[in-house]
């Protein structure tokens, strides 16, 4: 069997790095970006605030309570930008297979590449090296046979470190991993499995595909898969994110509009913060309701210019929220999403119909 | 109570219903038939709770009743059965099943039919009848149009507008759009507007038979659809359609004819050369003469033909999706088909130089984007 070659790559504290480096009072000291405003949310926090548990999407005021001397500073996202696009000239010395997640981070295939170096630790190594020369900022780095074990491995030795999940040892390292360390396995997700008694990987794999599908729907067949180590998705370097959306289940069902309209606010403040990370805004903003008995409803609205106000999304959402659920509606998930995502377009780039909004049509006579 | 039937043409009815059965339903009784017993009548549902299909047929009965009985292990059987009767004798106590045929007994458990989901009522609705045939045009020209994006709900269905005898069938994914309508044989008093699904439409067209009329009936949550003893309920998309009239250009200065087939065999041949991701090709156009290319600069691969045409306008160079154009040709009918187009980075409508009496079809397409 040939084994593919994958590296995941992220930066180490993005944000809160960049701030640093330029900055050097700000070296050692603990540092939140964003955040500072009366409701704002922390986009990013250096090593030395996360110590006090300080972490990206929580409230500044939260974060200023856990760590009372946290410096906050503003986000420049025009040099964040500029590192990400020298990083990824740095990533094509290697090879053309890169898909970037967001500014900080993405993955290669290197399987074949550019110098026709055997050893995807070295390139890994290399591309750590050549970051820190040319940007002054460390980066850690996973390397695995496929998307998904490169991504939990580029966590294991984090900060400034990498570490290999190579073929021989993928499927001991899946079956000791604790269920709340997959990719993709939230709160909710773990405490269901908890109670479904799965807390490893060895747990999970002793369940049946019919056992997953049936407690966890298609995701069920995913988890089905990975644990085997079996993670066919493909490095796509063309790939053009359409939308970008967050979405909680909630382990009691929730009947009151009120605390709906609170507990999606993190959420709404998630979905910006992603929209900050992959440097795009949408016009088209989306809820999506579950209810009790699992069936589900989306709504959305659009406007005819992008929304890249946090507060603007707020409101709206929550208007959705107050002209979408009934008293007495129970909700087992709220989700938000934003589409139609703006940016320049590129060449190959596939044009949409441009559908006139509903609030355009609202000024028609 | 207990009924015998053919062992076929219960199959037939059970692959009928089986479609509207869910991949991974979410409770286990919906992996289940229902059957409802009556004097010499077998009735047999299916949902996923979105969509449900009930259909008929006549037995032998003795005793009258439901039961819930596991529809894998059913069809598995009946489809290693050679046509015979088969008897179903349930046991009204604990649903369990026994069915006999003339190689022995097979013994599988039922469950309570009272604990099957209640399969919507027309109820306060609007009725039309069309012809299956038309119906089932409608639902072939519509569907590969239409979007898999769950945030934009809308545009995962169909959205039939009925005006009197007038029906609309669109369909987009914000990409390519088509607009057929269709005004022969429809019976109808009502004007209204919703958004069929796209699973419950695939589902109908397999189902619908060739001849008969089909009575379609809707009401704000549902549509139904009616065919000899077959019924299918759909529960609509709850969604506003976008306002697509207003994306069909109407200032189309150039303008191409070209056979259909010659154009269609050409983009198949020359998609094999284009960039794997784009599907791009480029449609360069002047006097007389159609050029079709594409390149993928990865493998440097590229190709280039030529063909003649009639064109009227502005020399113009447009990139398309080669999929997209290759799936709108193969649905349209006639020999030749007209480009309206504007600029490059405007839709383009392609429709027929000729359609049958009452029949229309606008199909209209976005763009590549071109360098530079």
């Amino acid at each position: 069997m040939v084994y593919r070659k994958i590296i995941h790559i992220d930066m180490d504290a993005f944000y809160a790095s960049v701030e640093q480096r330029d900055d050097p009072a700000l070296r050692g000291k603990p540092v939140a970006v964003g955040g500072g405003g009366r409701r704002g949310v922390v986009a990013a926090a250096s090593y030395e605030a996360r110590q006090y548990g300080v972490r990206s999407a929580m409230p500044g005021f939260k974060a200023k309570e856990l760590c009372p001397h946290l410096i906050f500073v503003r986000h420049r996202f025009d040099v964040y930008k500029e590192v990400s696009y020298q990083i990824r000239e740095i990533f094509r010395e290697y090879t053309d297979l890169i898909e970037p997640l967001s500014l900080d981070e993405a993955y290669l295939d290197v399987t074949e590449n550019k110098k026709d170096m055997p050893s995807a630790t070295l390139i890994a190594k290399e591309i750590r090296e050549r970051i820190l020369e040319e940007t002054k900022l460390t980066a850690s780095a996973g390397i695995s046979i496929n998307k998904f074990l490169a991504k939990i491995a580029s966590d294991l030795n984090k900060p400034n470190g990498q570490a290999l999940i190579g073929p021989k040892d993928a499927l001991s390292f899946l079956e000791d991993l604790p269920i709340e360390k997959f990719y993709g396995i939230g709160k909710a997700t773990t405490d269901k499995m908890h109670r479904l008694g799965i807390r490893t990987g060895k747990d999970l794999k002793s369940k049946s595909k019919i056992e997953l599908a049936t407690w966890f729907g298609k995701t069920g067949i995913w988890y089905y898969h990975i644990v085997r180590a079996e993670d066919n998705r493909p490095v796509q370097p063309h790939r053009v994110r359409k939308s970008v959306s967050a979405e909680r289940t909630f382990f009691d069902d929730i009947n009151s509009v009120d605390t709906m309209v609170a507990t999606i606010m993190p959420i709404v403040e998630i979905v910006y913060q992603r929209l900050l990370k992959i440097d795009r805004f949408g016009r088209t903003l989306s809820i999506k309701v579950k209810y009790k008995d699992f069936s589900s409803i989306t709504r959305s609205i659009s406007f005819p210019n992008e929304i890249n106000s946090l507060e603007f999304l707020k409101a709206e959402t929550e208007t959705l929220i107050r002209q979408n659920i009934n008293i007495g509606d129970e909700v087992r998930l709220l989700g938000v999403g934003v589409s139609n995502l703006s940016g320049t377009i590129l060449a190959g780039e596939q044009l949409e119909f441009p559908f006139p909004s509903d609030l355009e049509k609202l000024d028609e006579p | 109570m207990k009924f015998s039937v053919s062992s076929s043409d219960l199959l037939k009815q059970l692959q009928l219903a089986a479609g509207a059965i869910g991949s991974n339903p979410v409770l286990p009784i919906l992996e289940d038939f229902l059957f409802t017993v009556s004097p010499n009548k077998l009735t047999i549902a299916a949902t996923d709770l979105e969509t449900s299909i009930t259909t008929s047929i006549d037995v032998r009965s003795d005793g009258e009743g439901t039961v819930a009985v596991p529809a894998r292990i059913l069809l598995d059987t009946l489809k290693q059965l050679p046509q015979q009767p088969v008897t179903f004798n349930v046991n009204d106590d604990n649903f369990g099943i026994e069915i006999t045929s003339s190689f022995g007994k097979y013994k599988l458990a039922g469950e309570n039919g009272a604990d099957f989901p209640r399969i919507p009522e027309p109820d306060s609705v609007d009725t039309l009848t069309m012809s299956a045939q038309s119906l089932s045009q409608g639902i072939t020209k519509t569907l590969f149009a239409t979007s898999s994006d769950e945030l934009r709900p809308a545009m995962t269905g169909v959205y039939f507008q009925v005006d009197f005898n007038k029906i609309t069938f669109v369909a987009t994914d914000a990409h390519k759009l088509v607009k057929y309508t269709f005004s022969e044989d429809i019976k109808s008093e009502v004007m209204s507007n919703f958004i069929v699904p796209k699973k419950a439409l695939n589902l109908l067209k397999n189902a619908l038979p060739s001849g008969d009329d089909v009575t379609m009936q809707f009401n704000k949550a549902n549509a139904f659809f009616s065919f000899g003893d077959t019924h299918m309920v759909c529960r609509l998309i709850d969604a506003r359609y976008p306002d697509y009239n207003a994306v069909i250009p109407t200032e189309n200065p150039n303008n191409l004819v070209v056979s259909r087939g010659d154009f269609q065999s050409s983009l198949k041949r020359i998609s094999i050369y284009a960039n794997k991701t784009t599907n791009q090709v480029i449609l360069s156009m002047n006097d007389g003469s159609l050029t079709i290319s594409a390149q993928d600069l990865d493998f440097s691969n590229e190709a280039t033909e030529q063909m003649t045409c009639t064109y009227e306008g502005e020399p113009i160079t447009i990139g398309f999706n080669a999929k997209f154009l290759i799936e709108m040709l193969g649905v349209l009918e006639g020999d030749e088909i007209r480009m309206e187009l504007s600029t490059p980075t405007r839709a383009g409508i392609i429709i027929p130089d000729e359609m049958p009496d009452g029949e229309e079809i606008l199909m209209l397409v976005m763009p590549v984007m071109l360098s530079n």
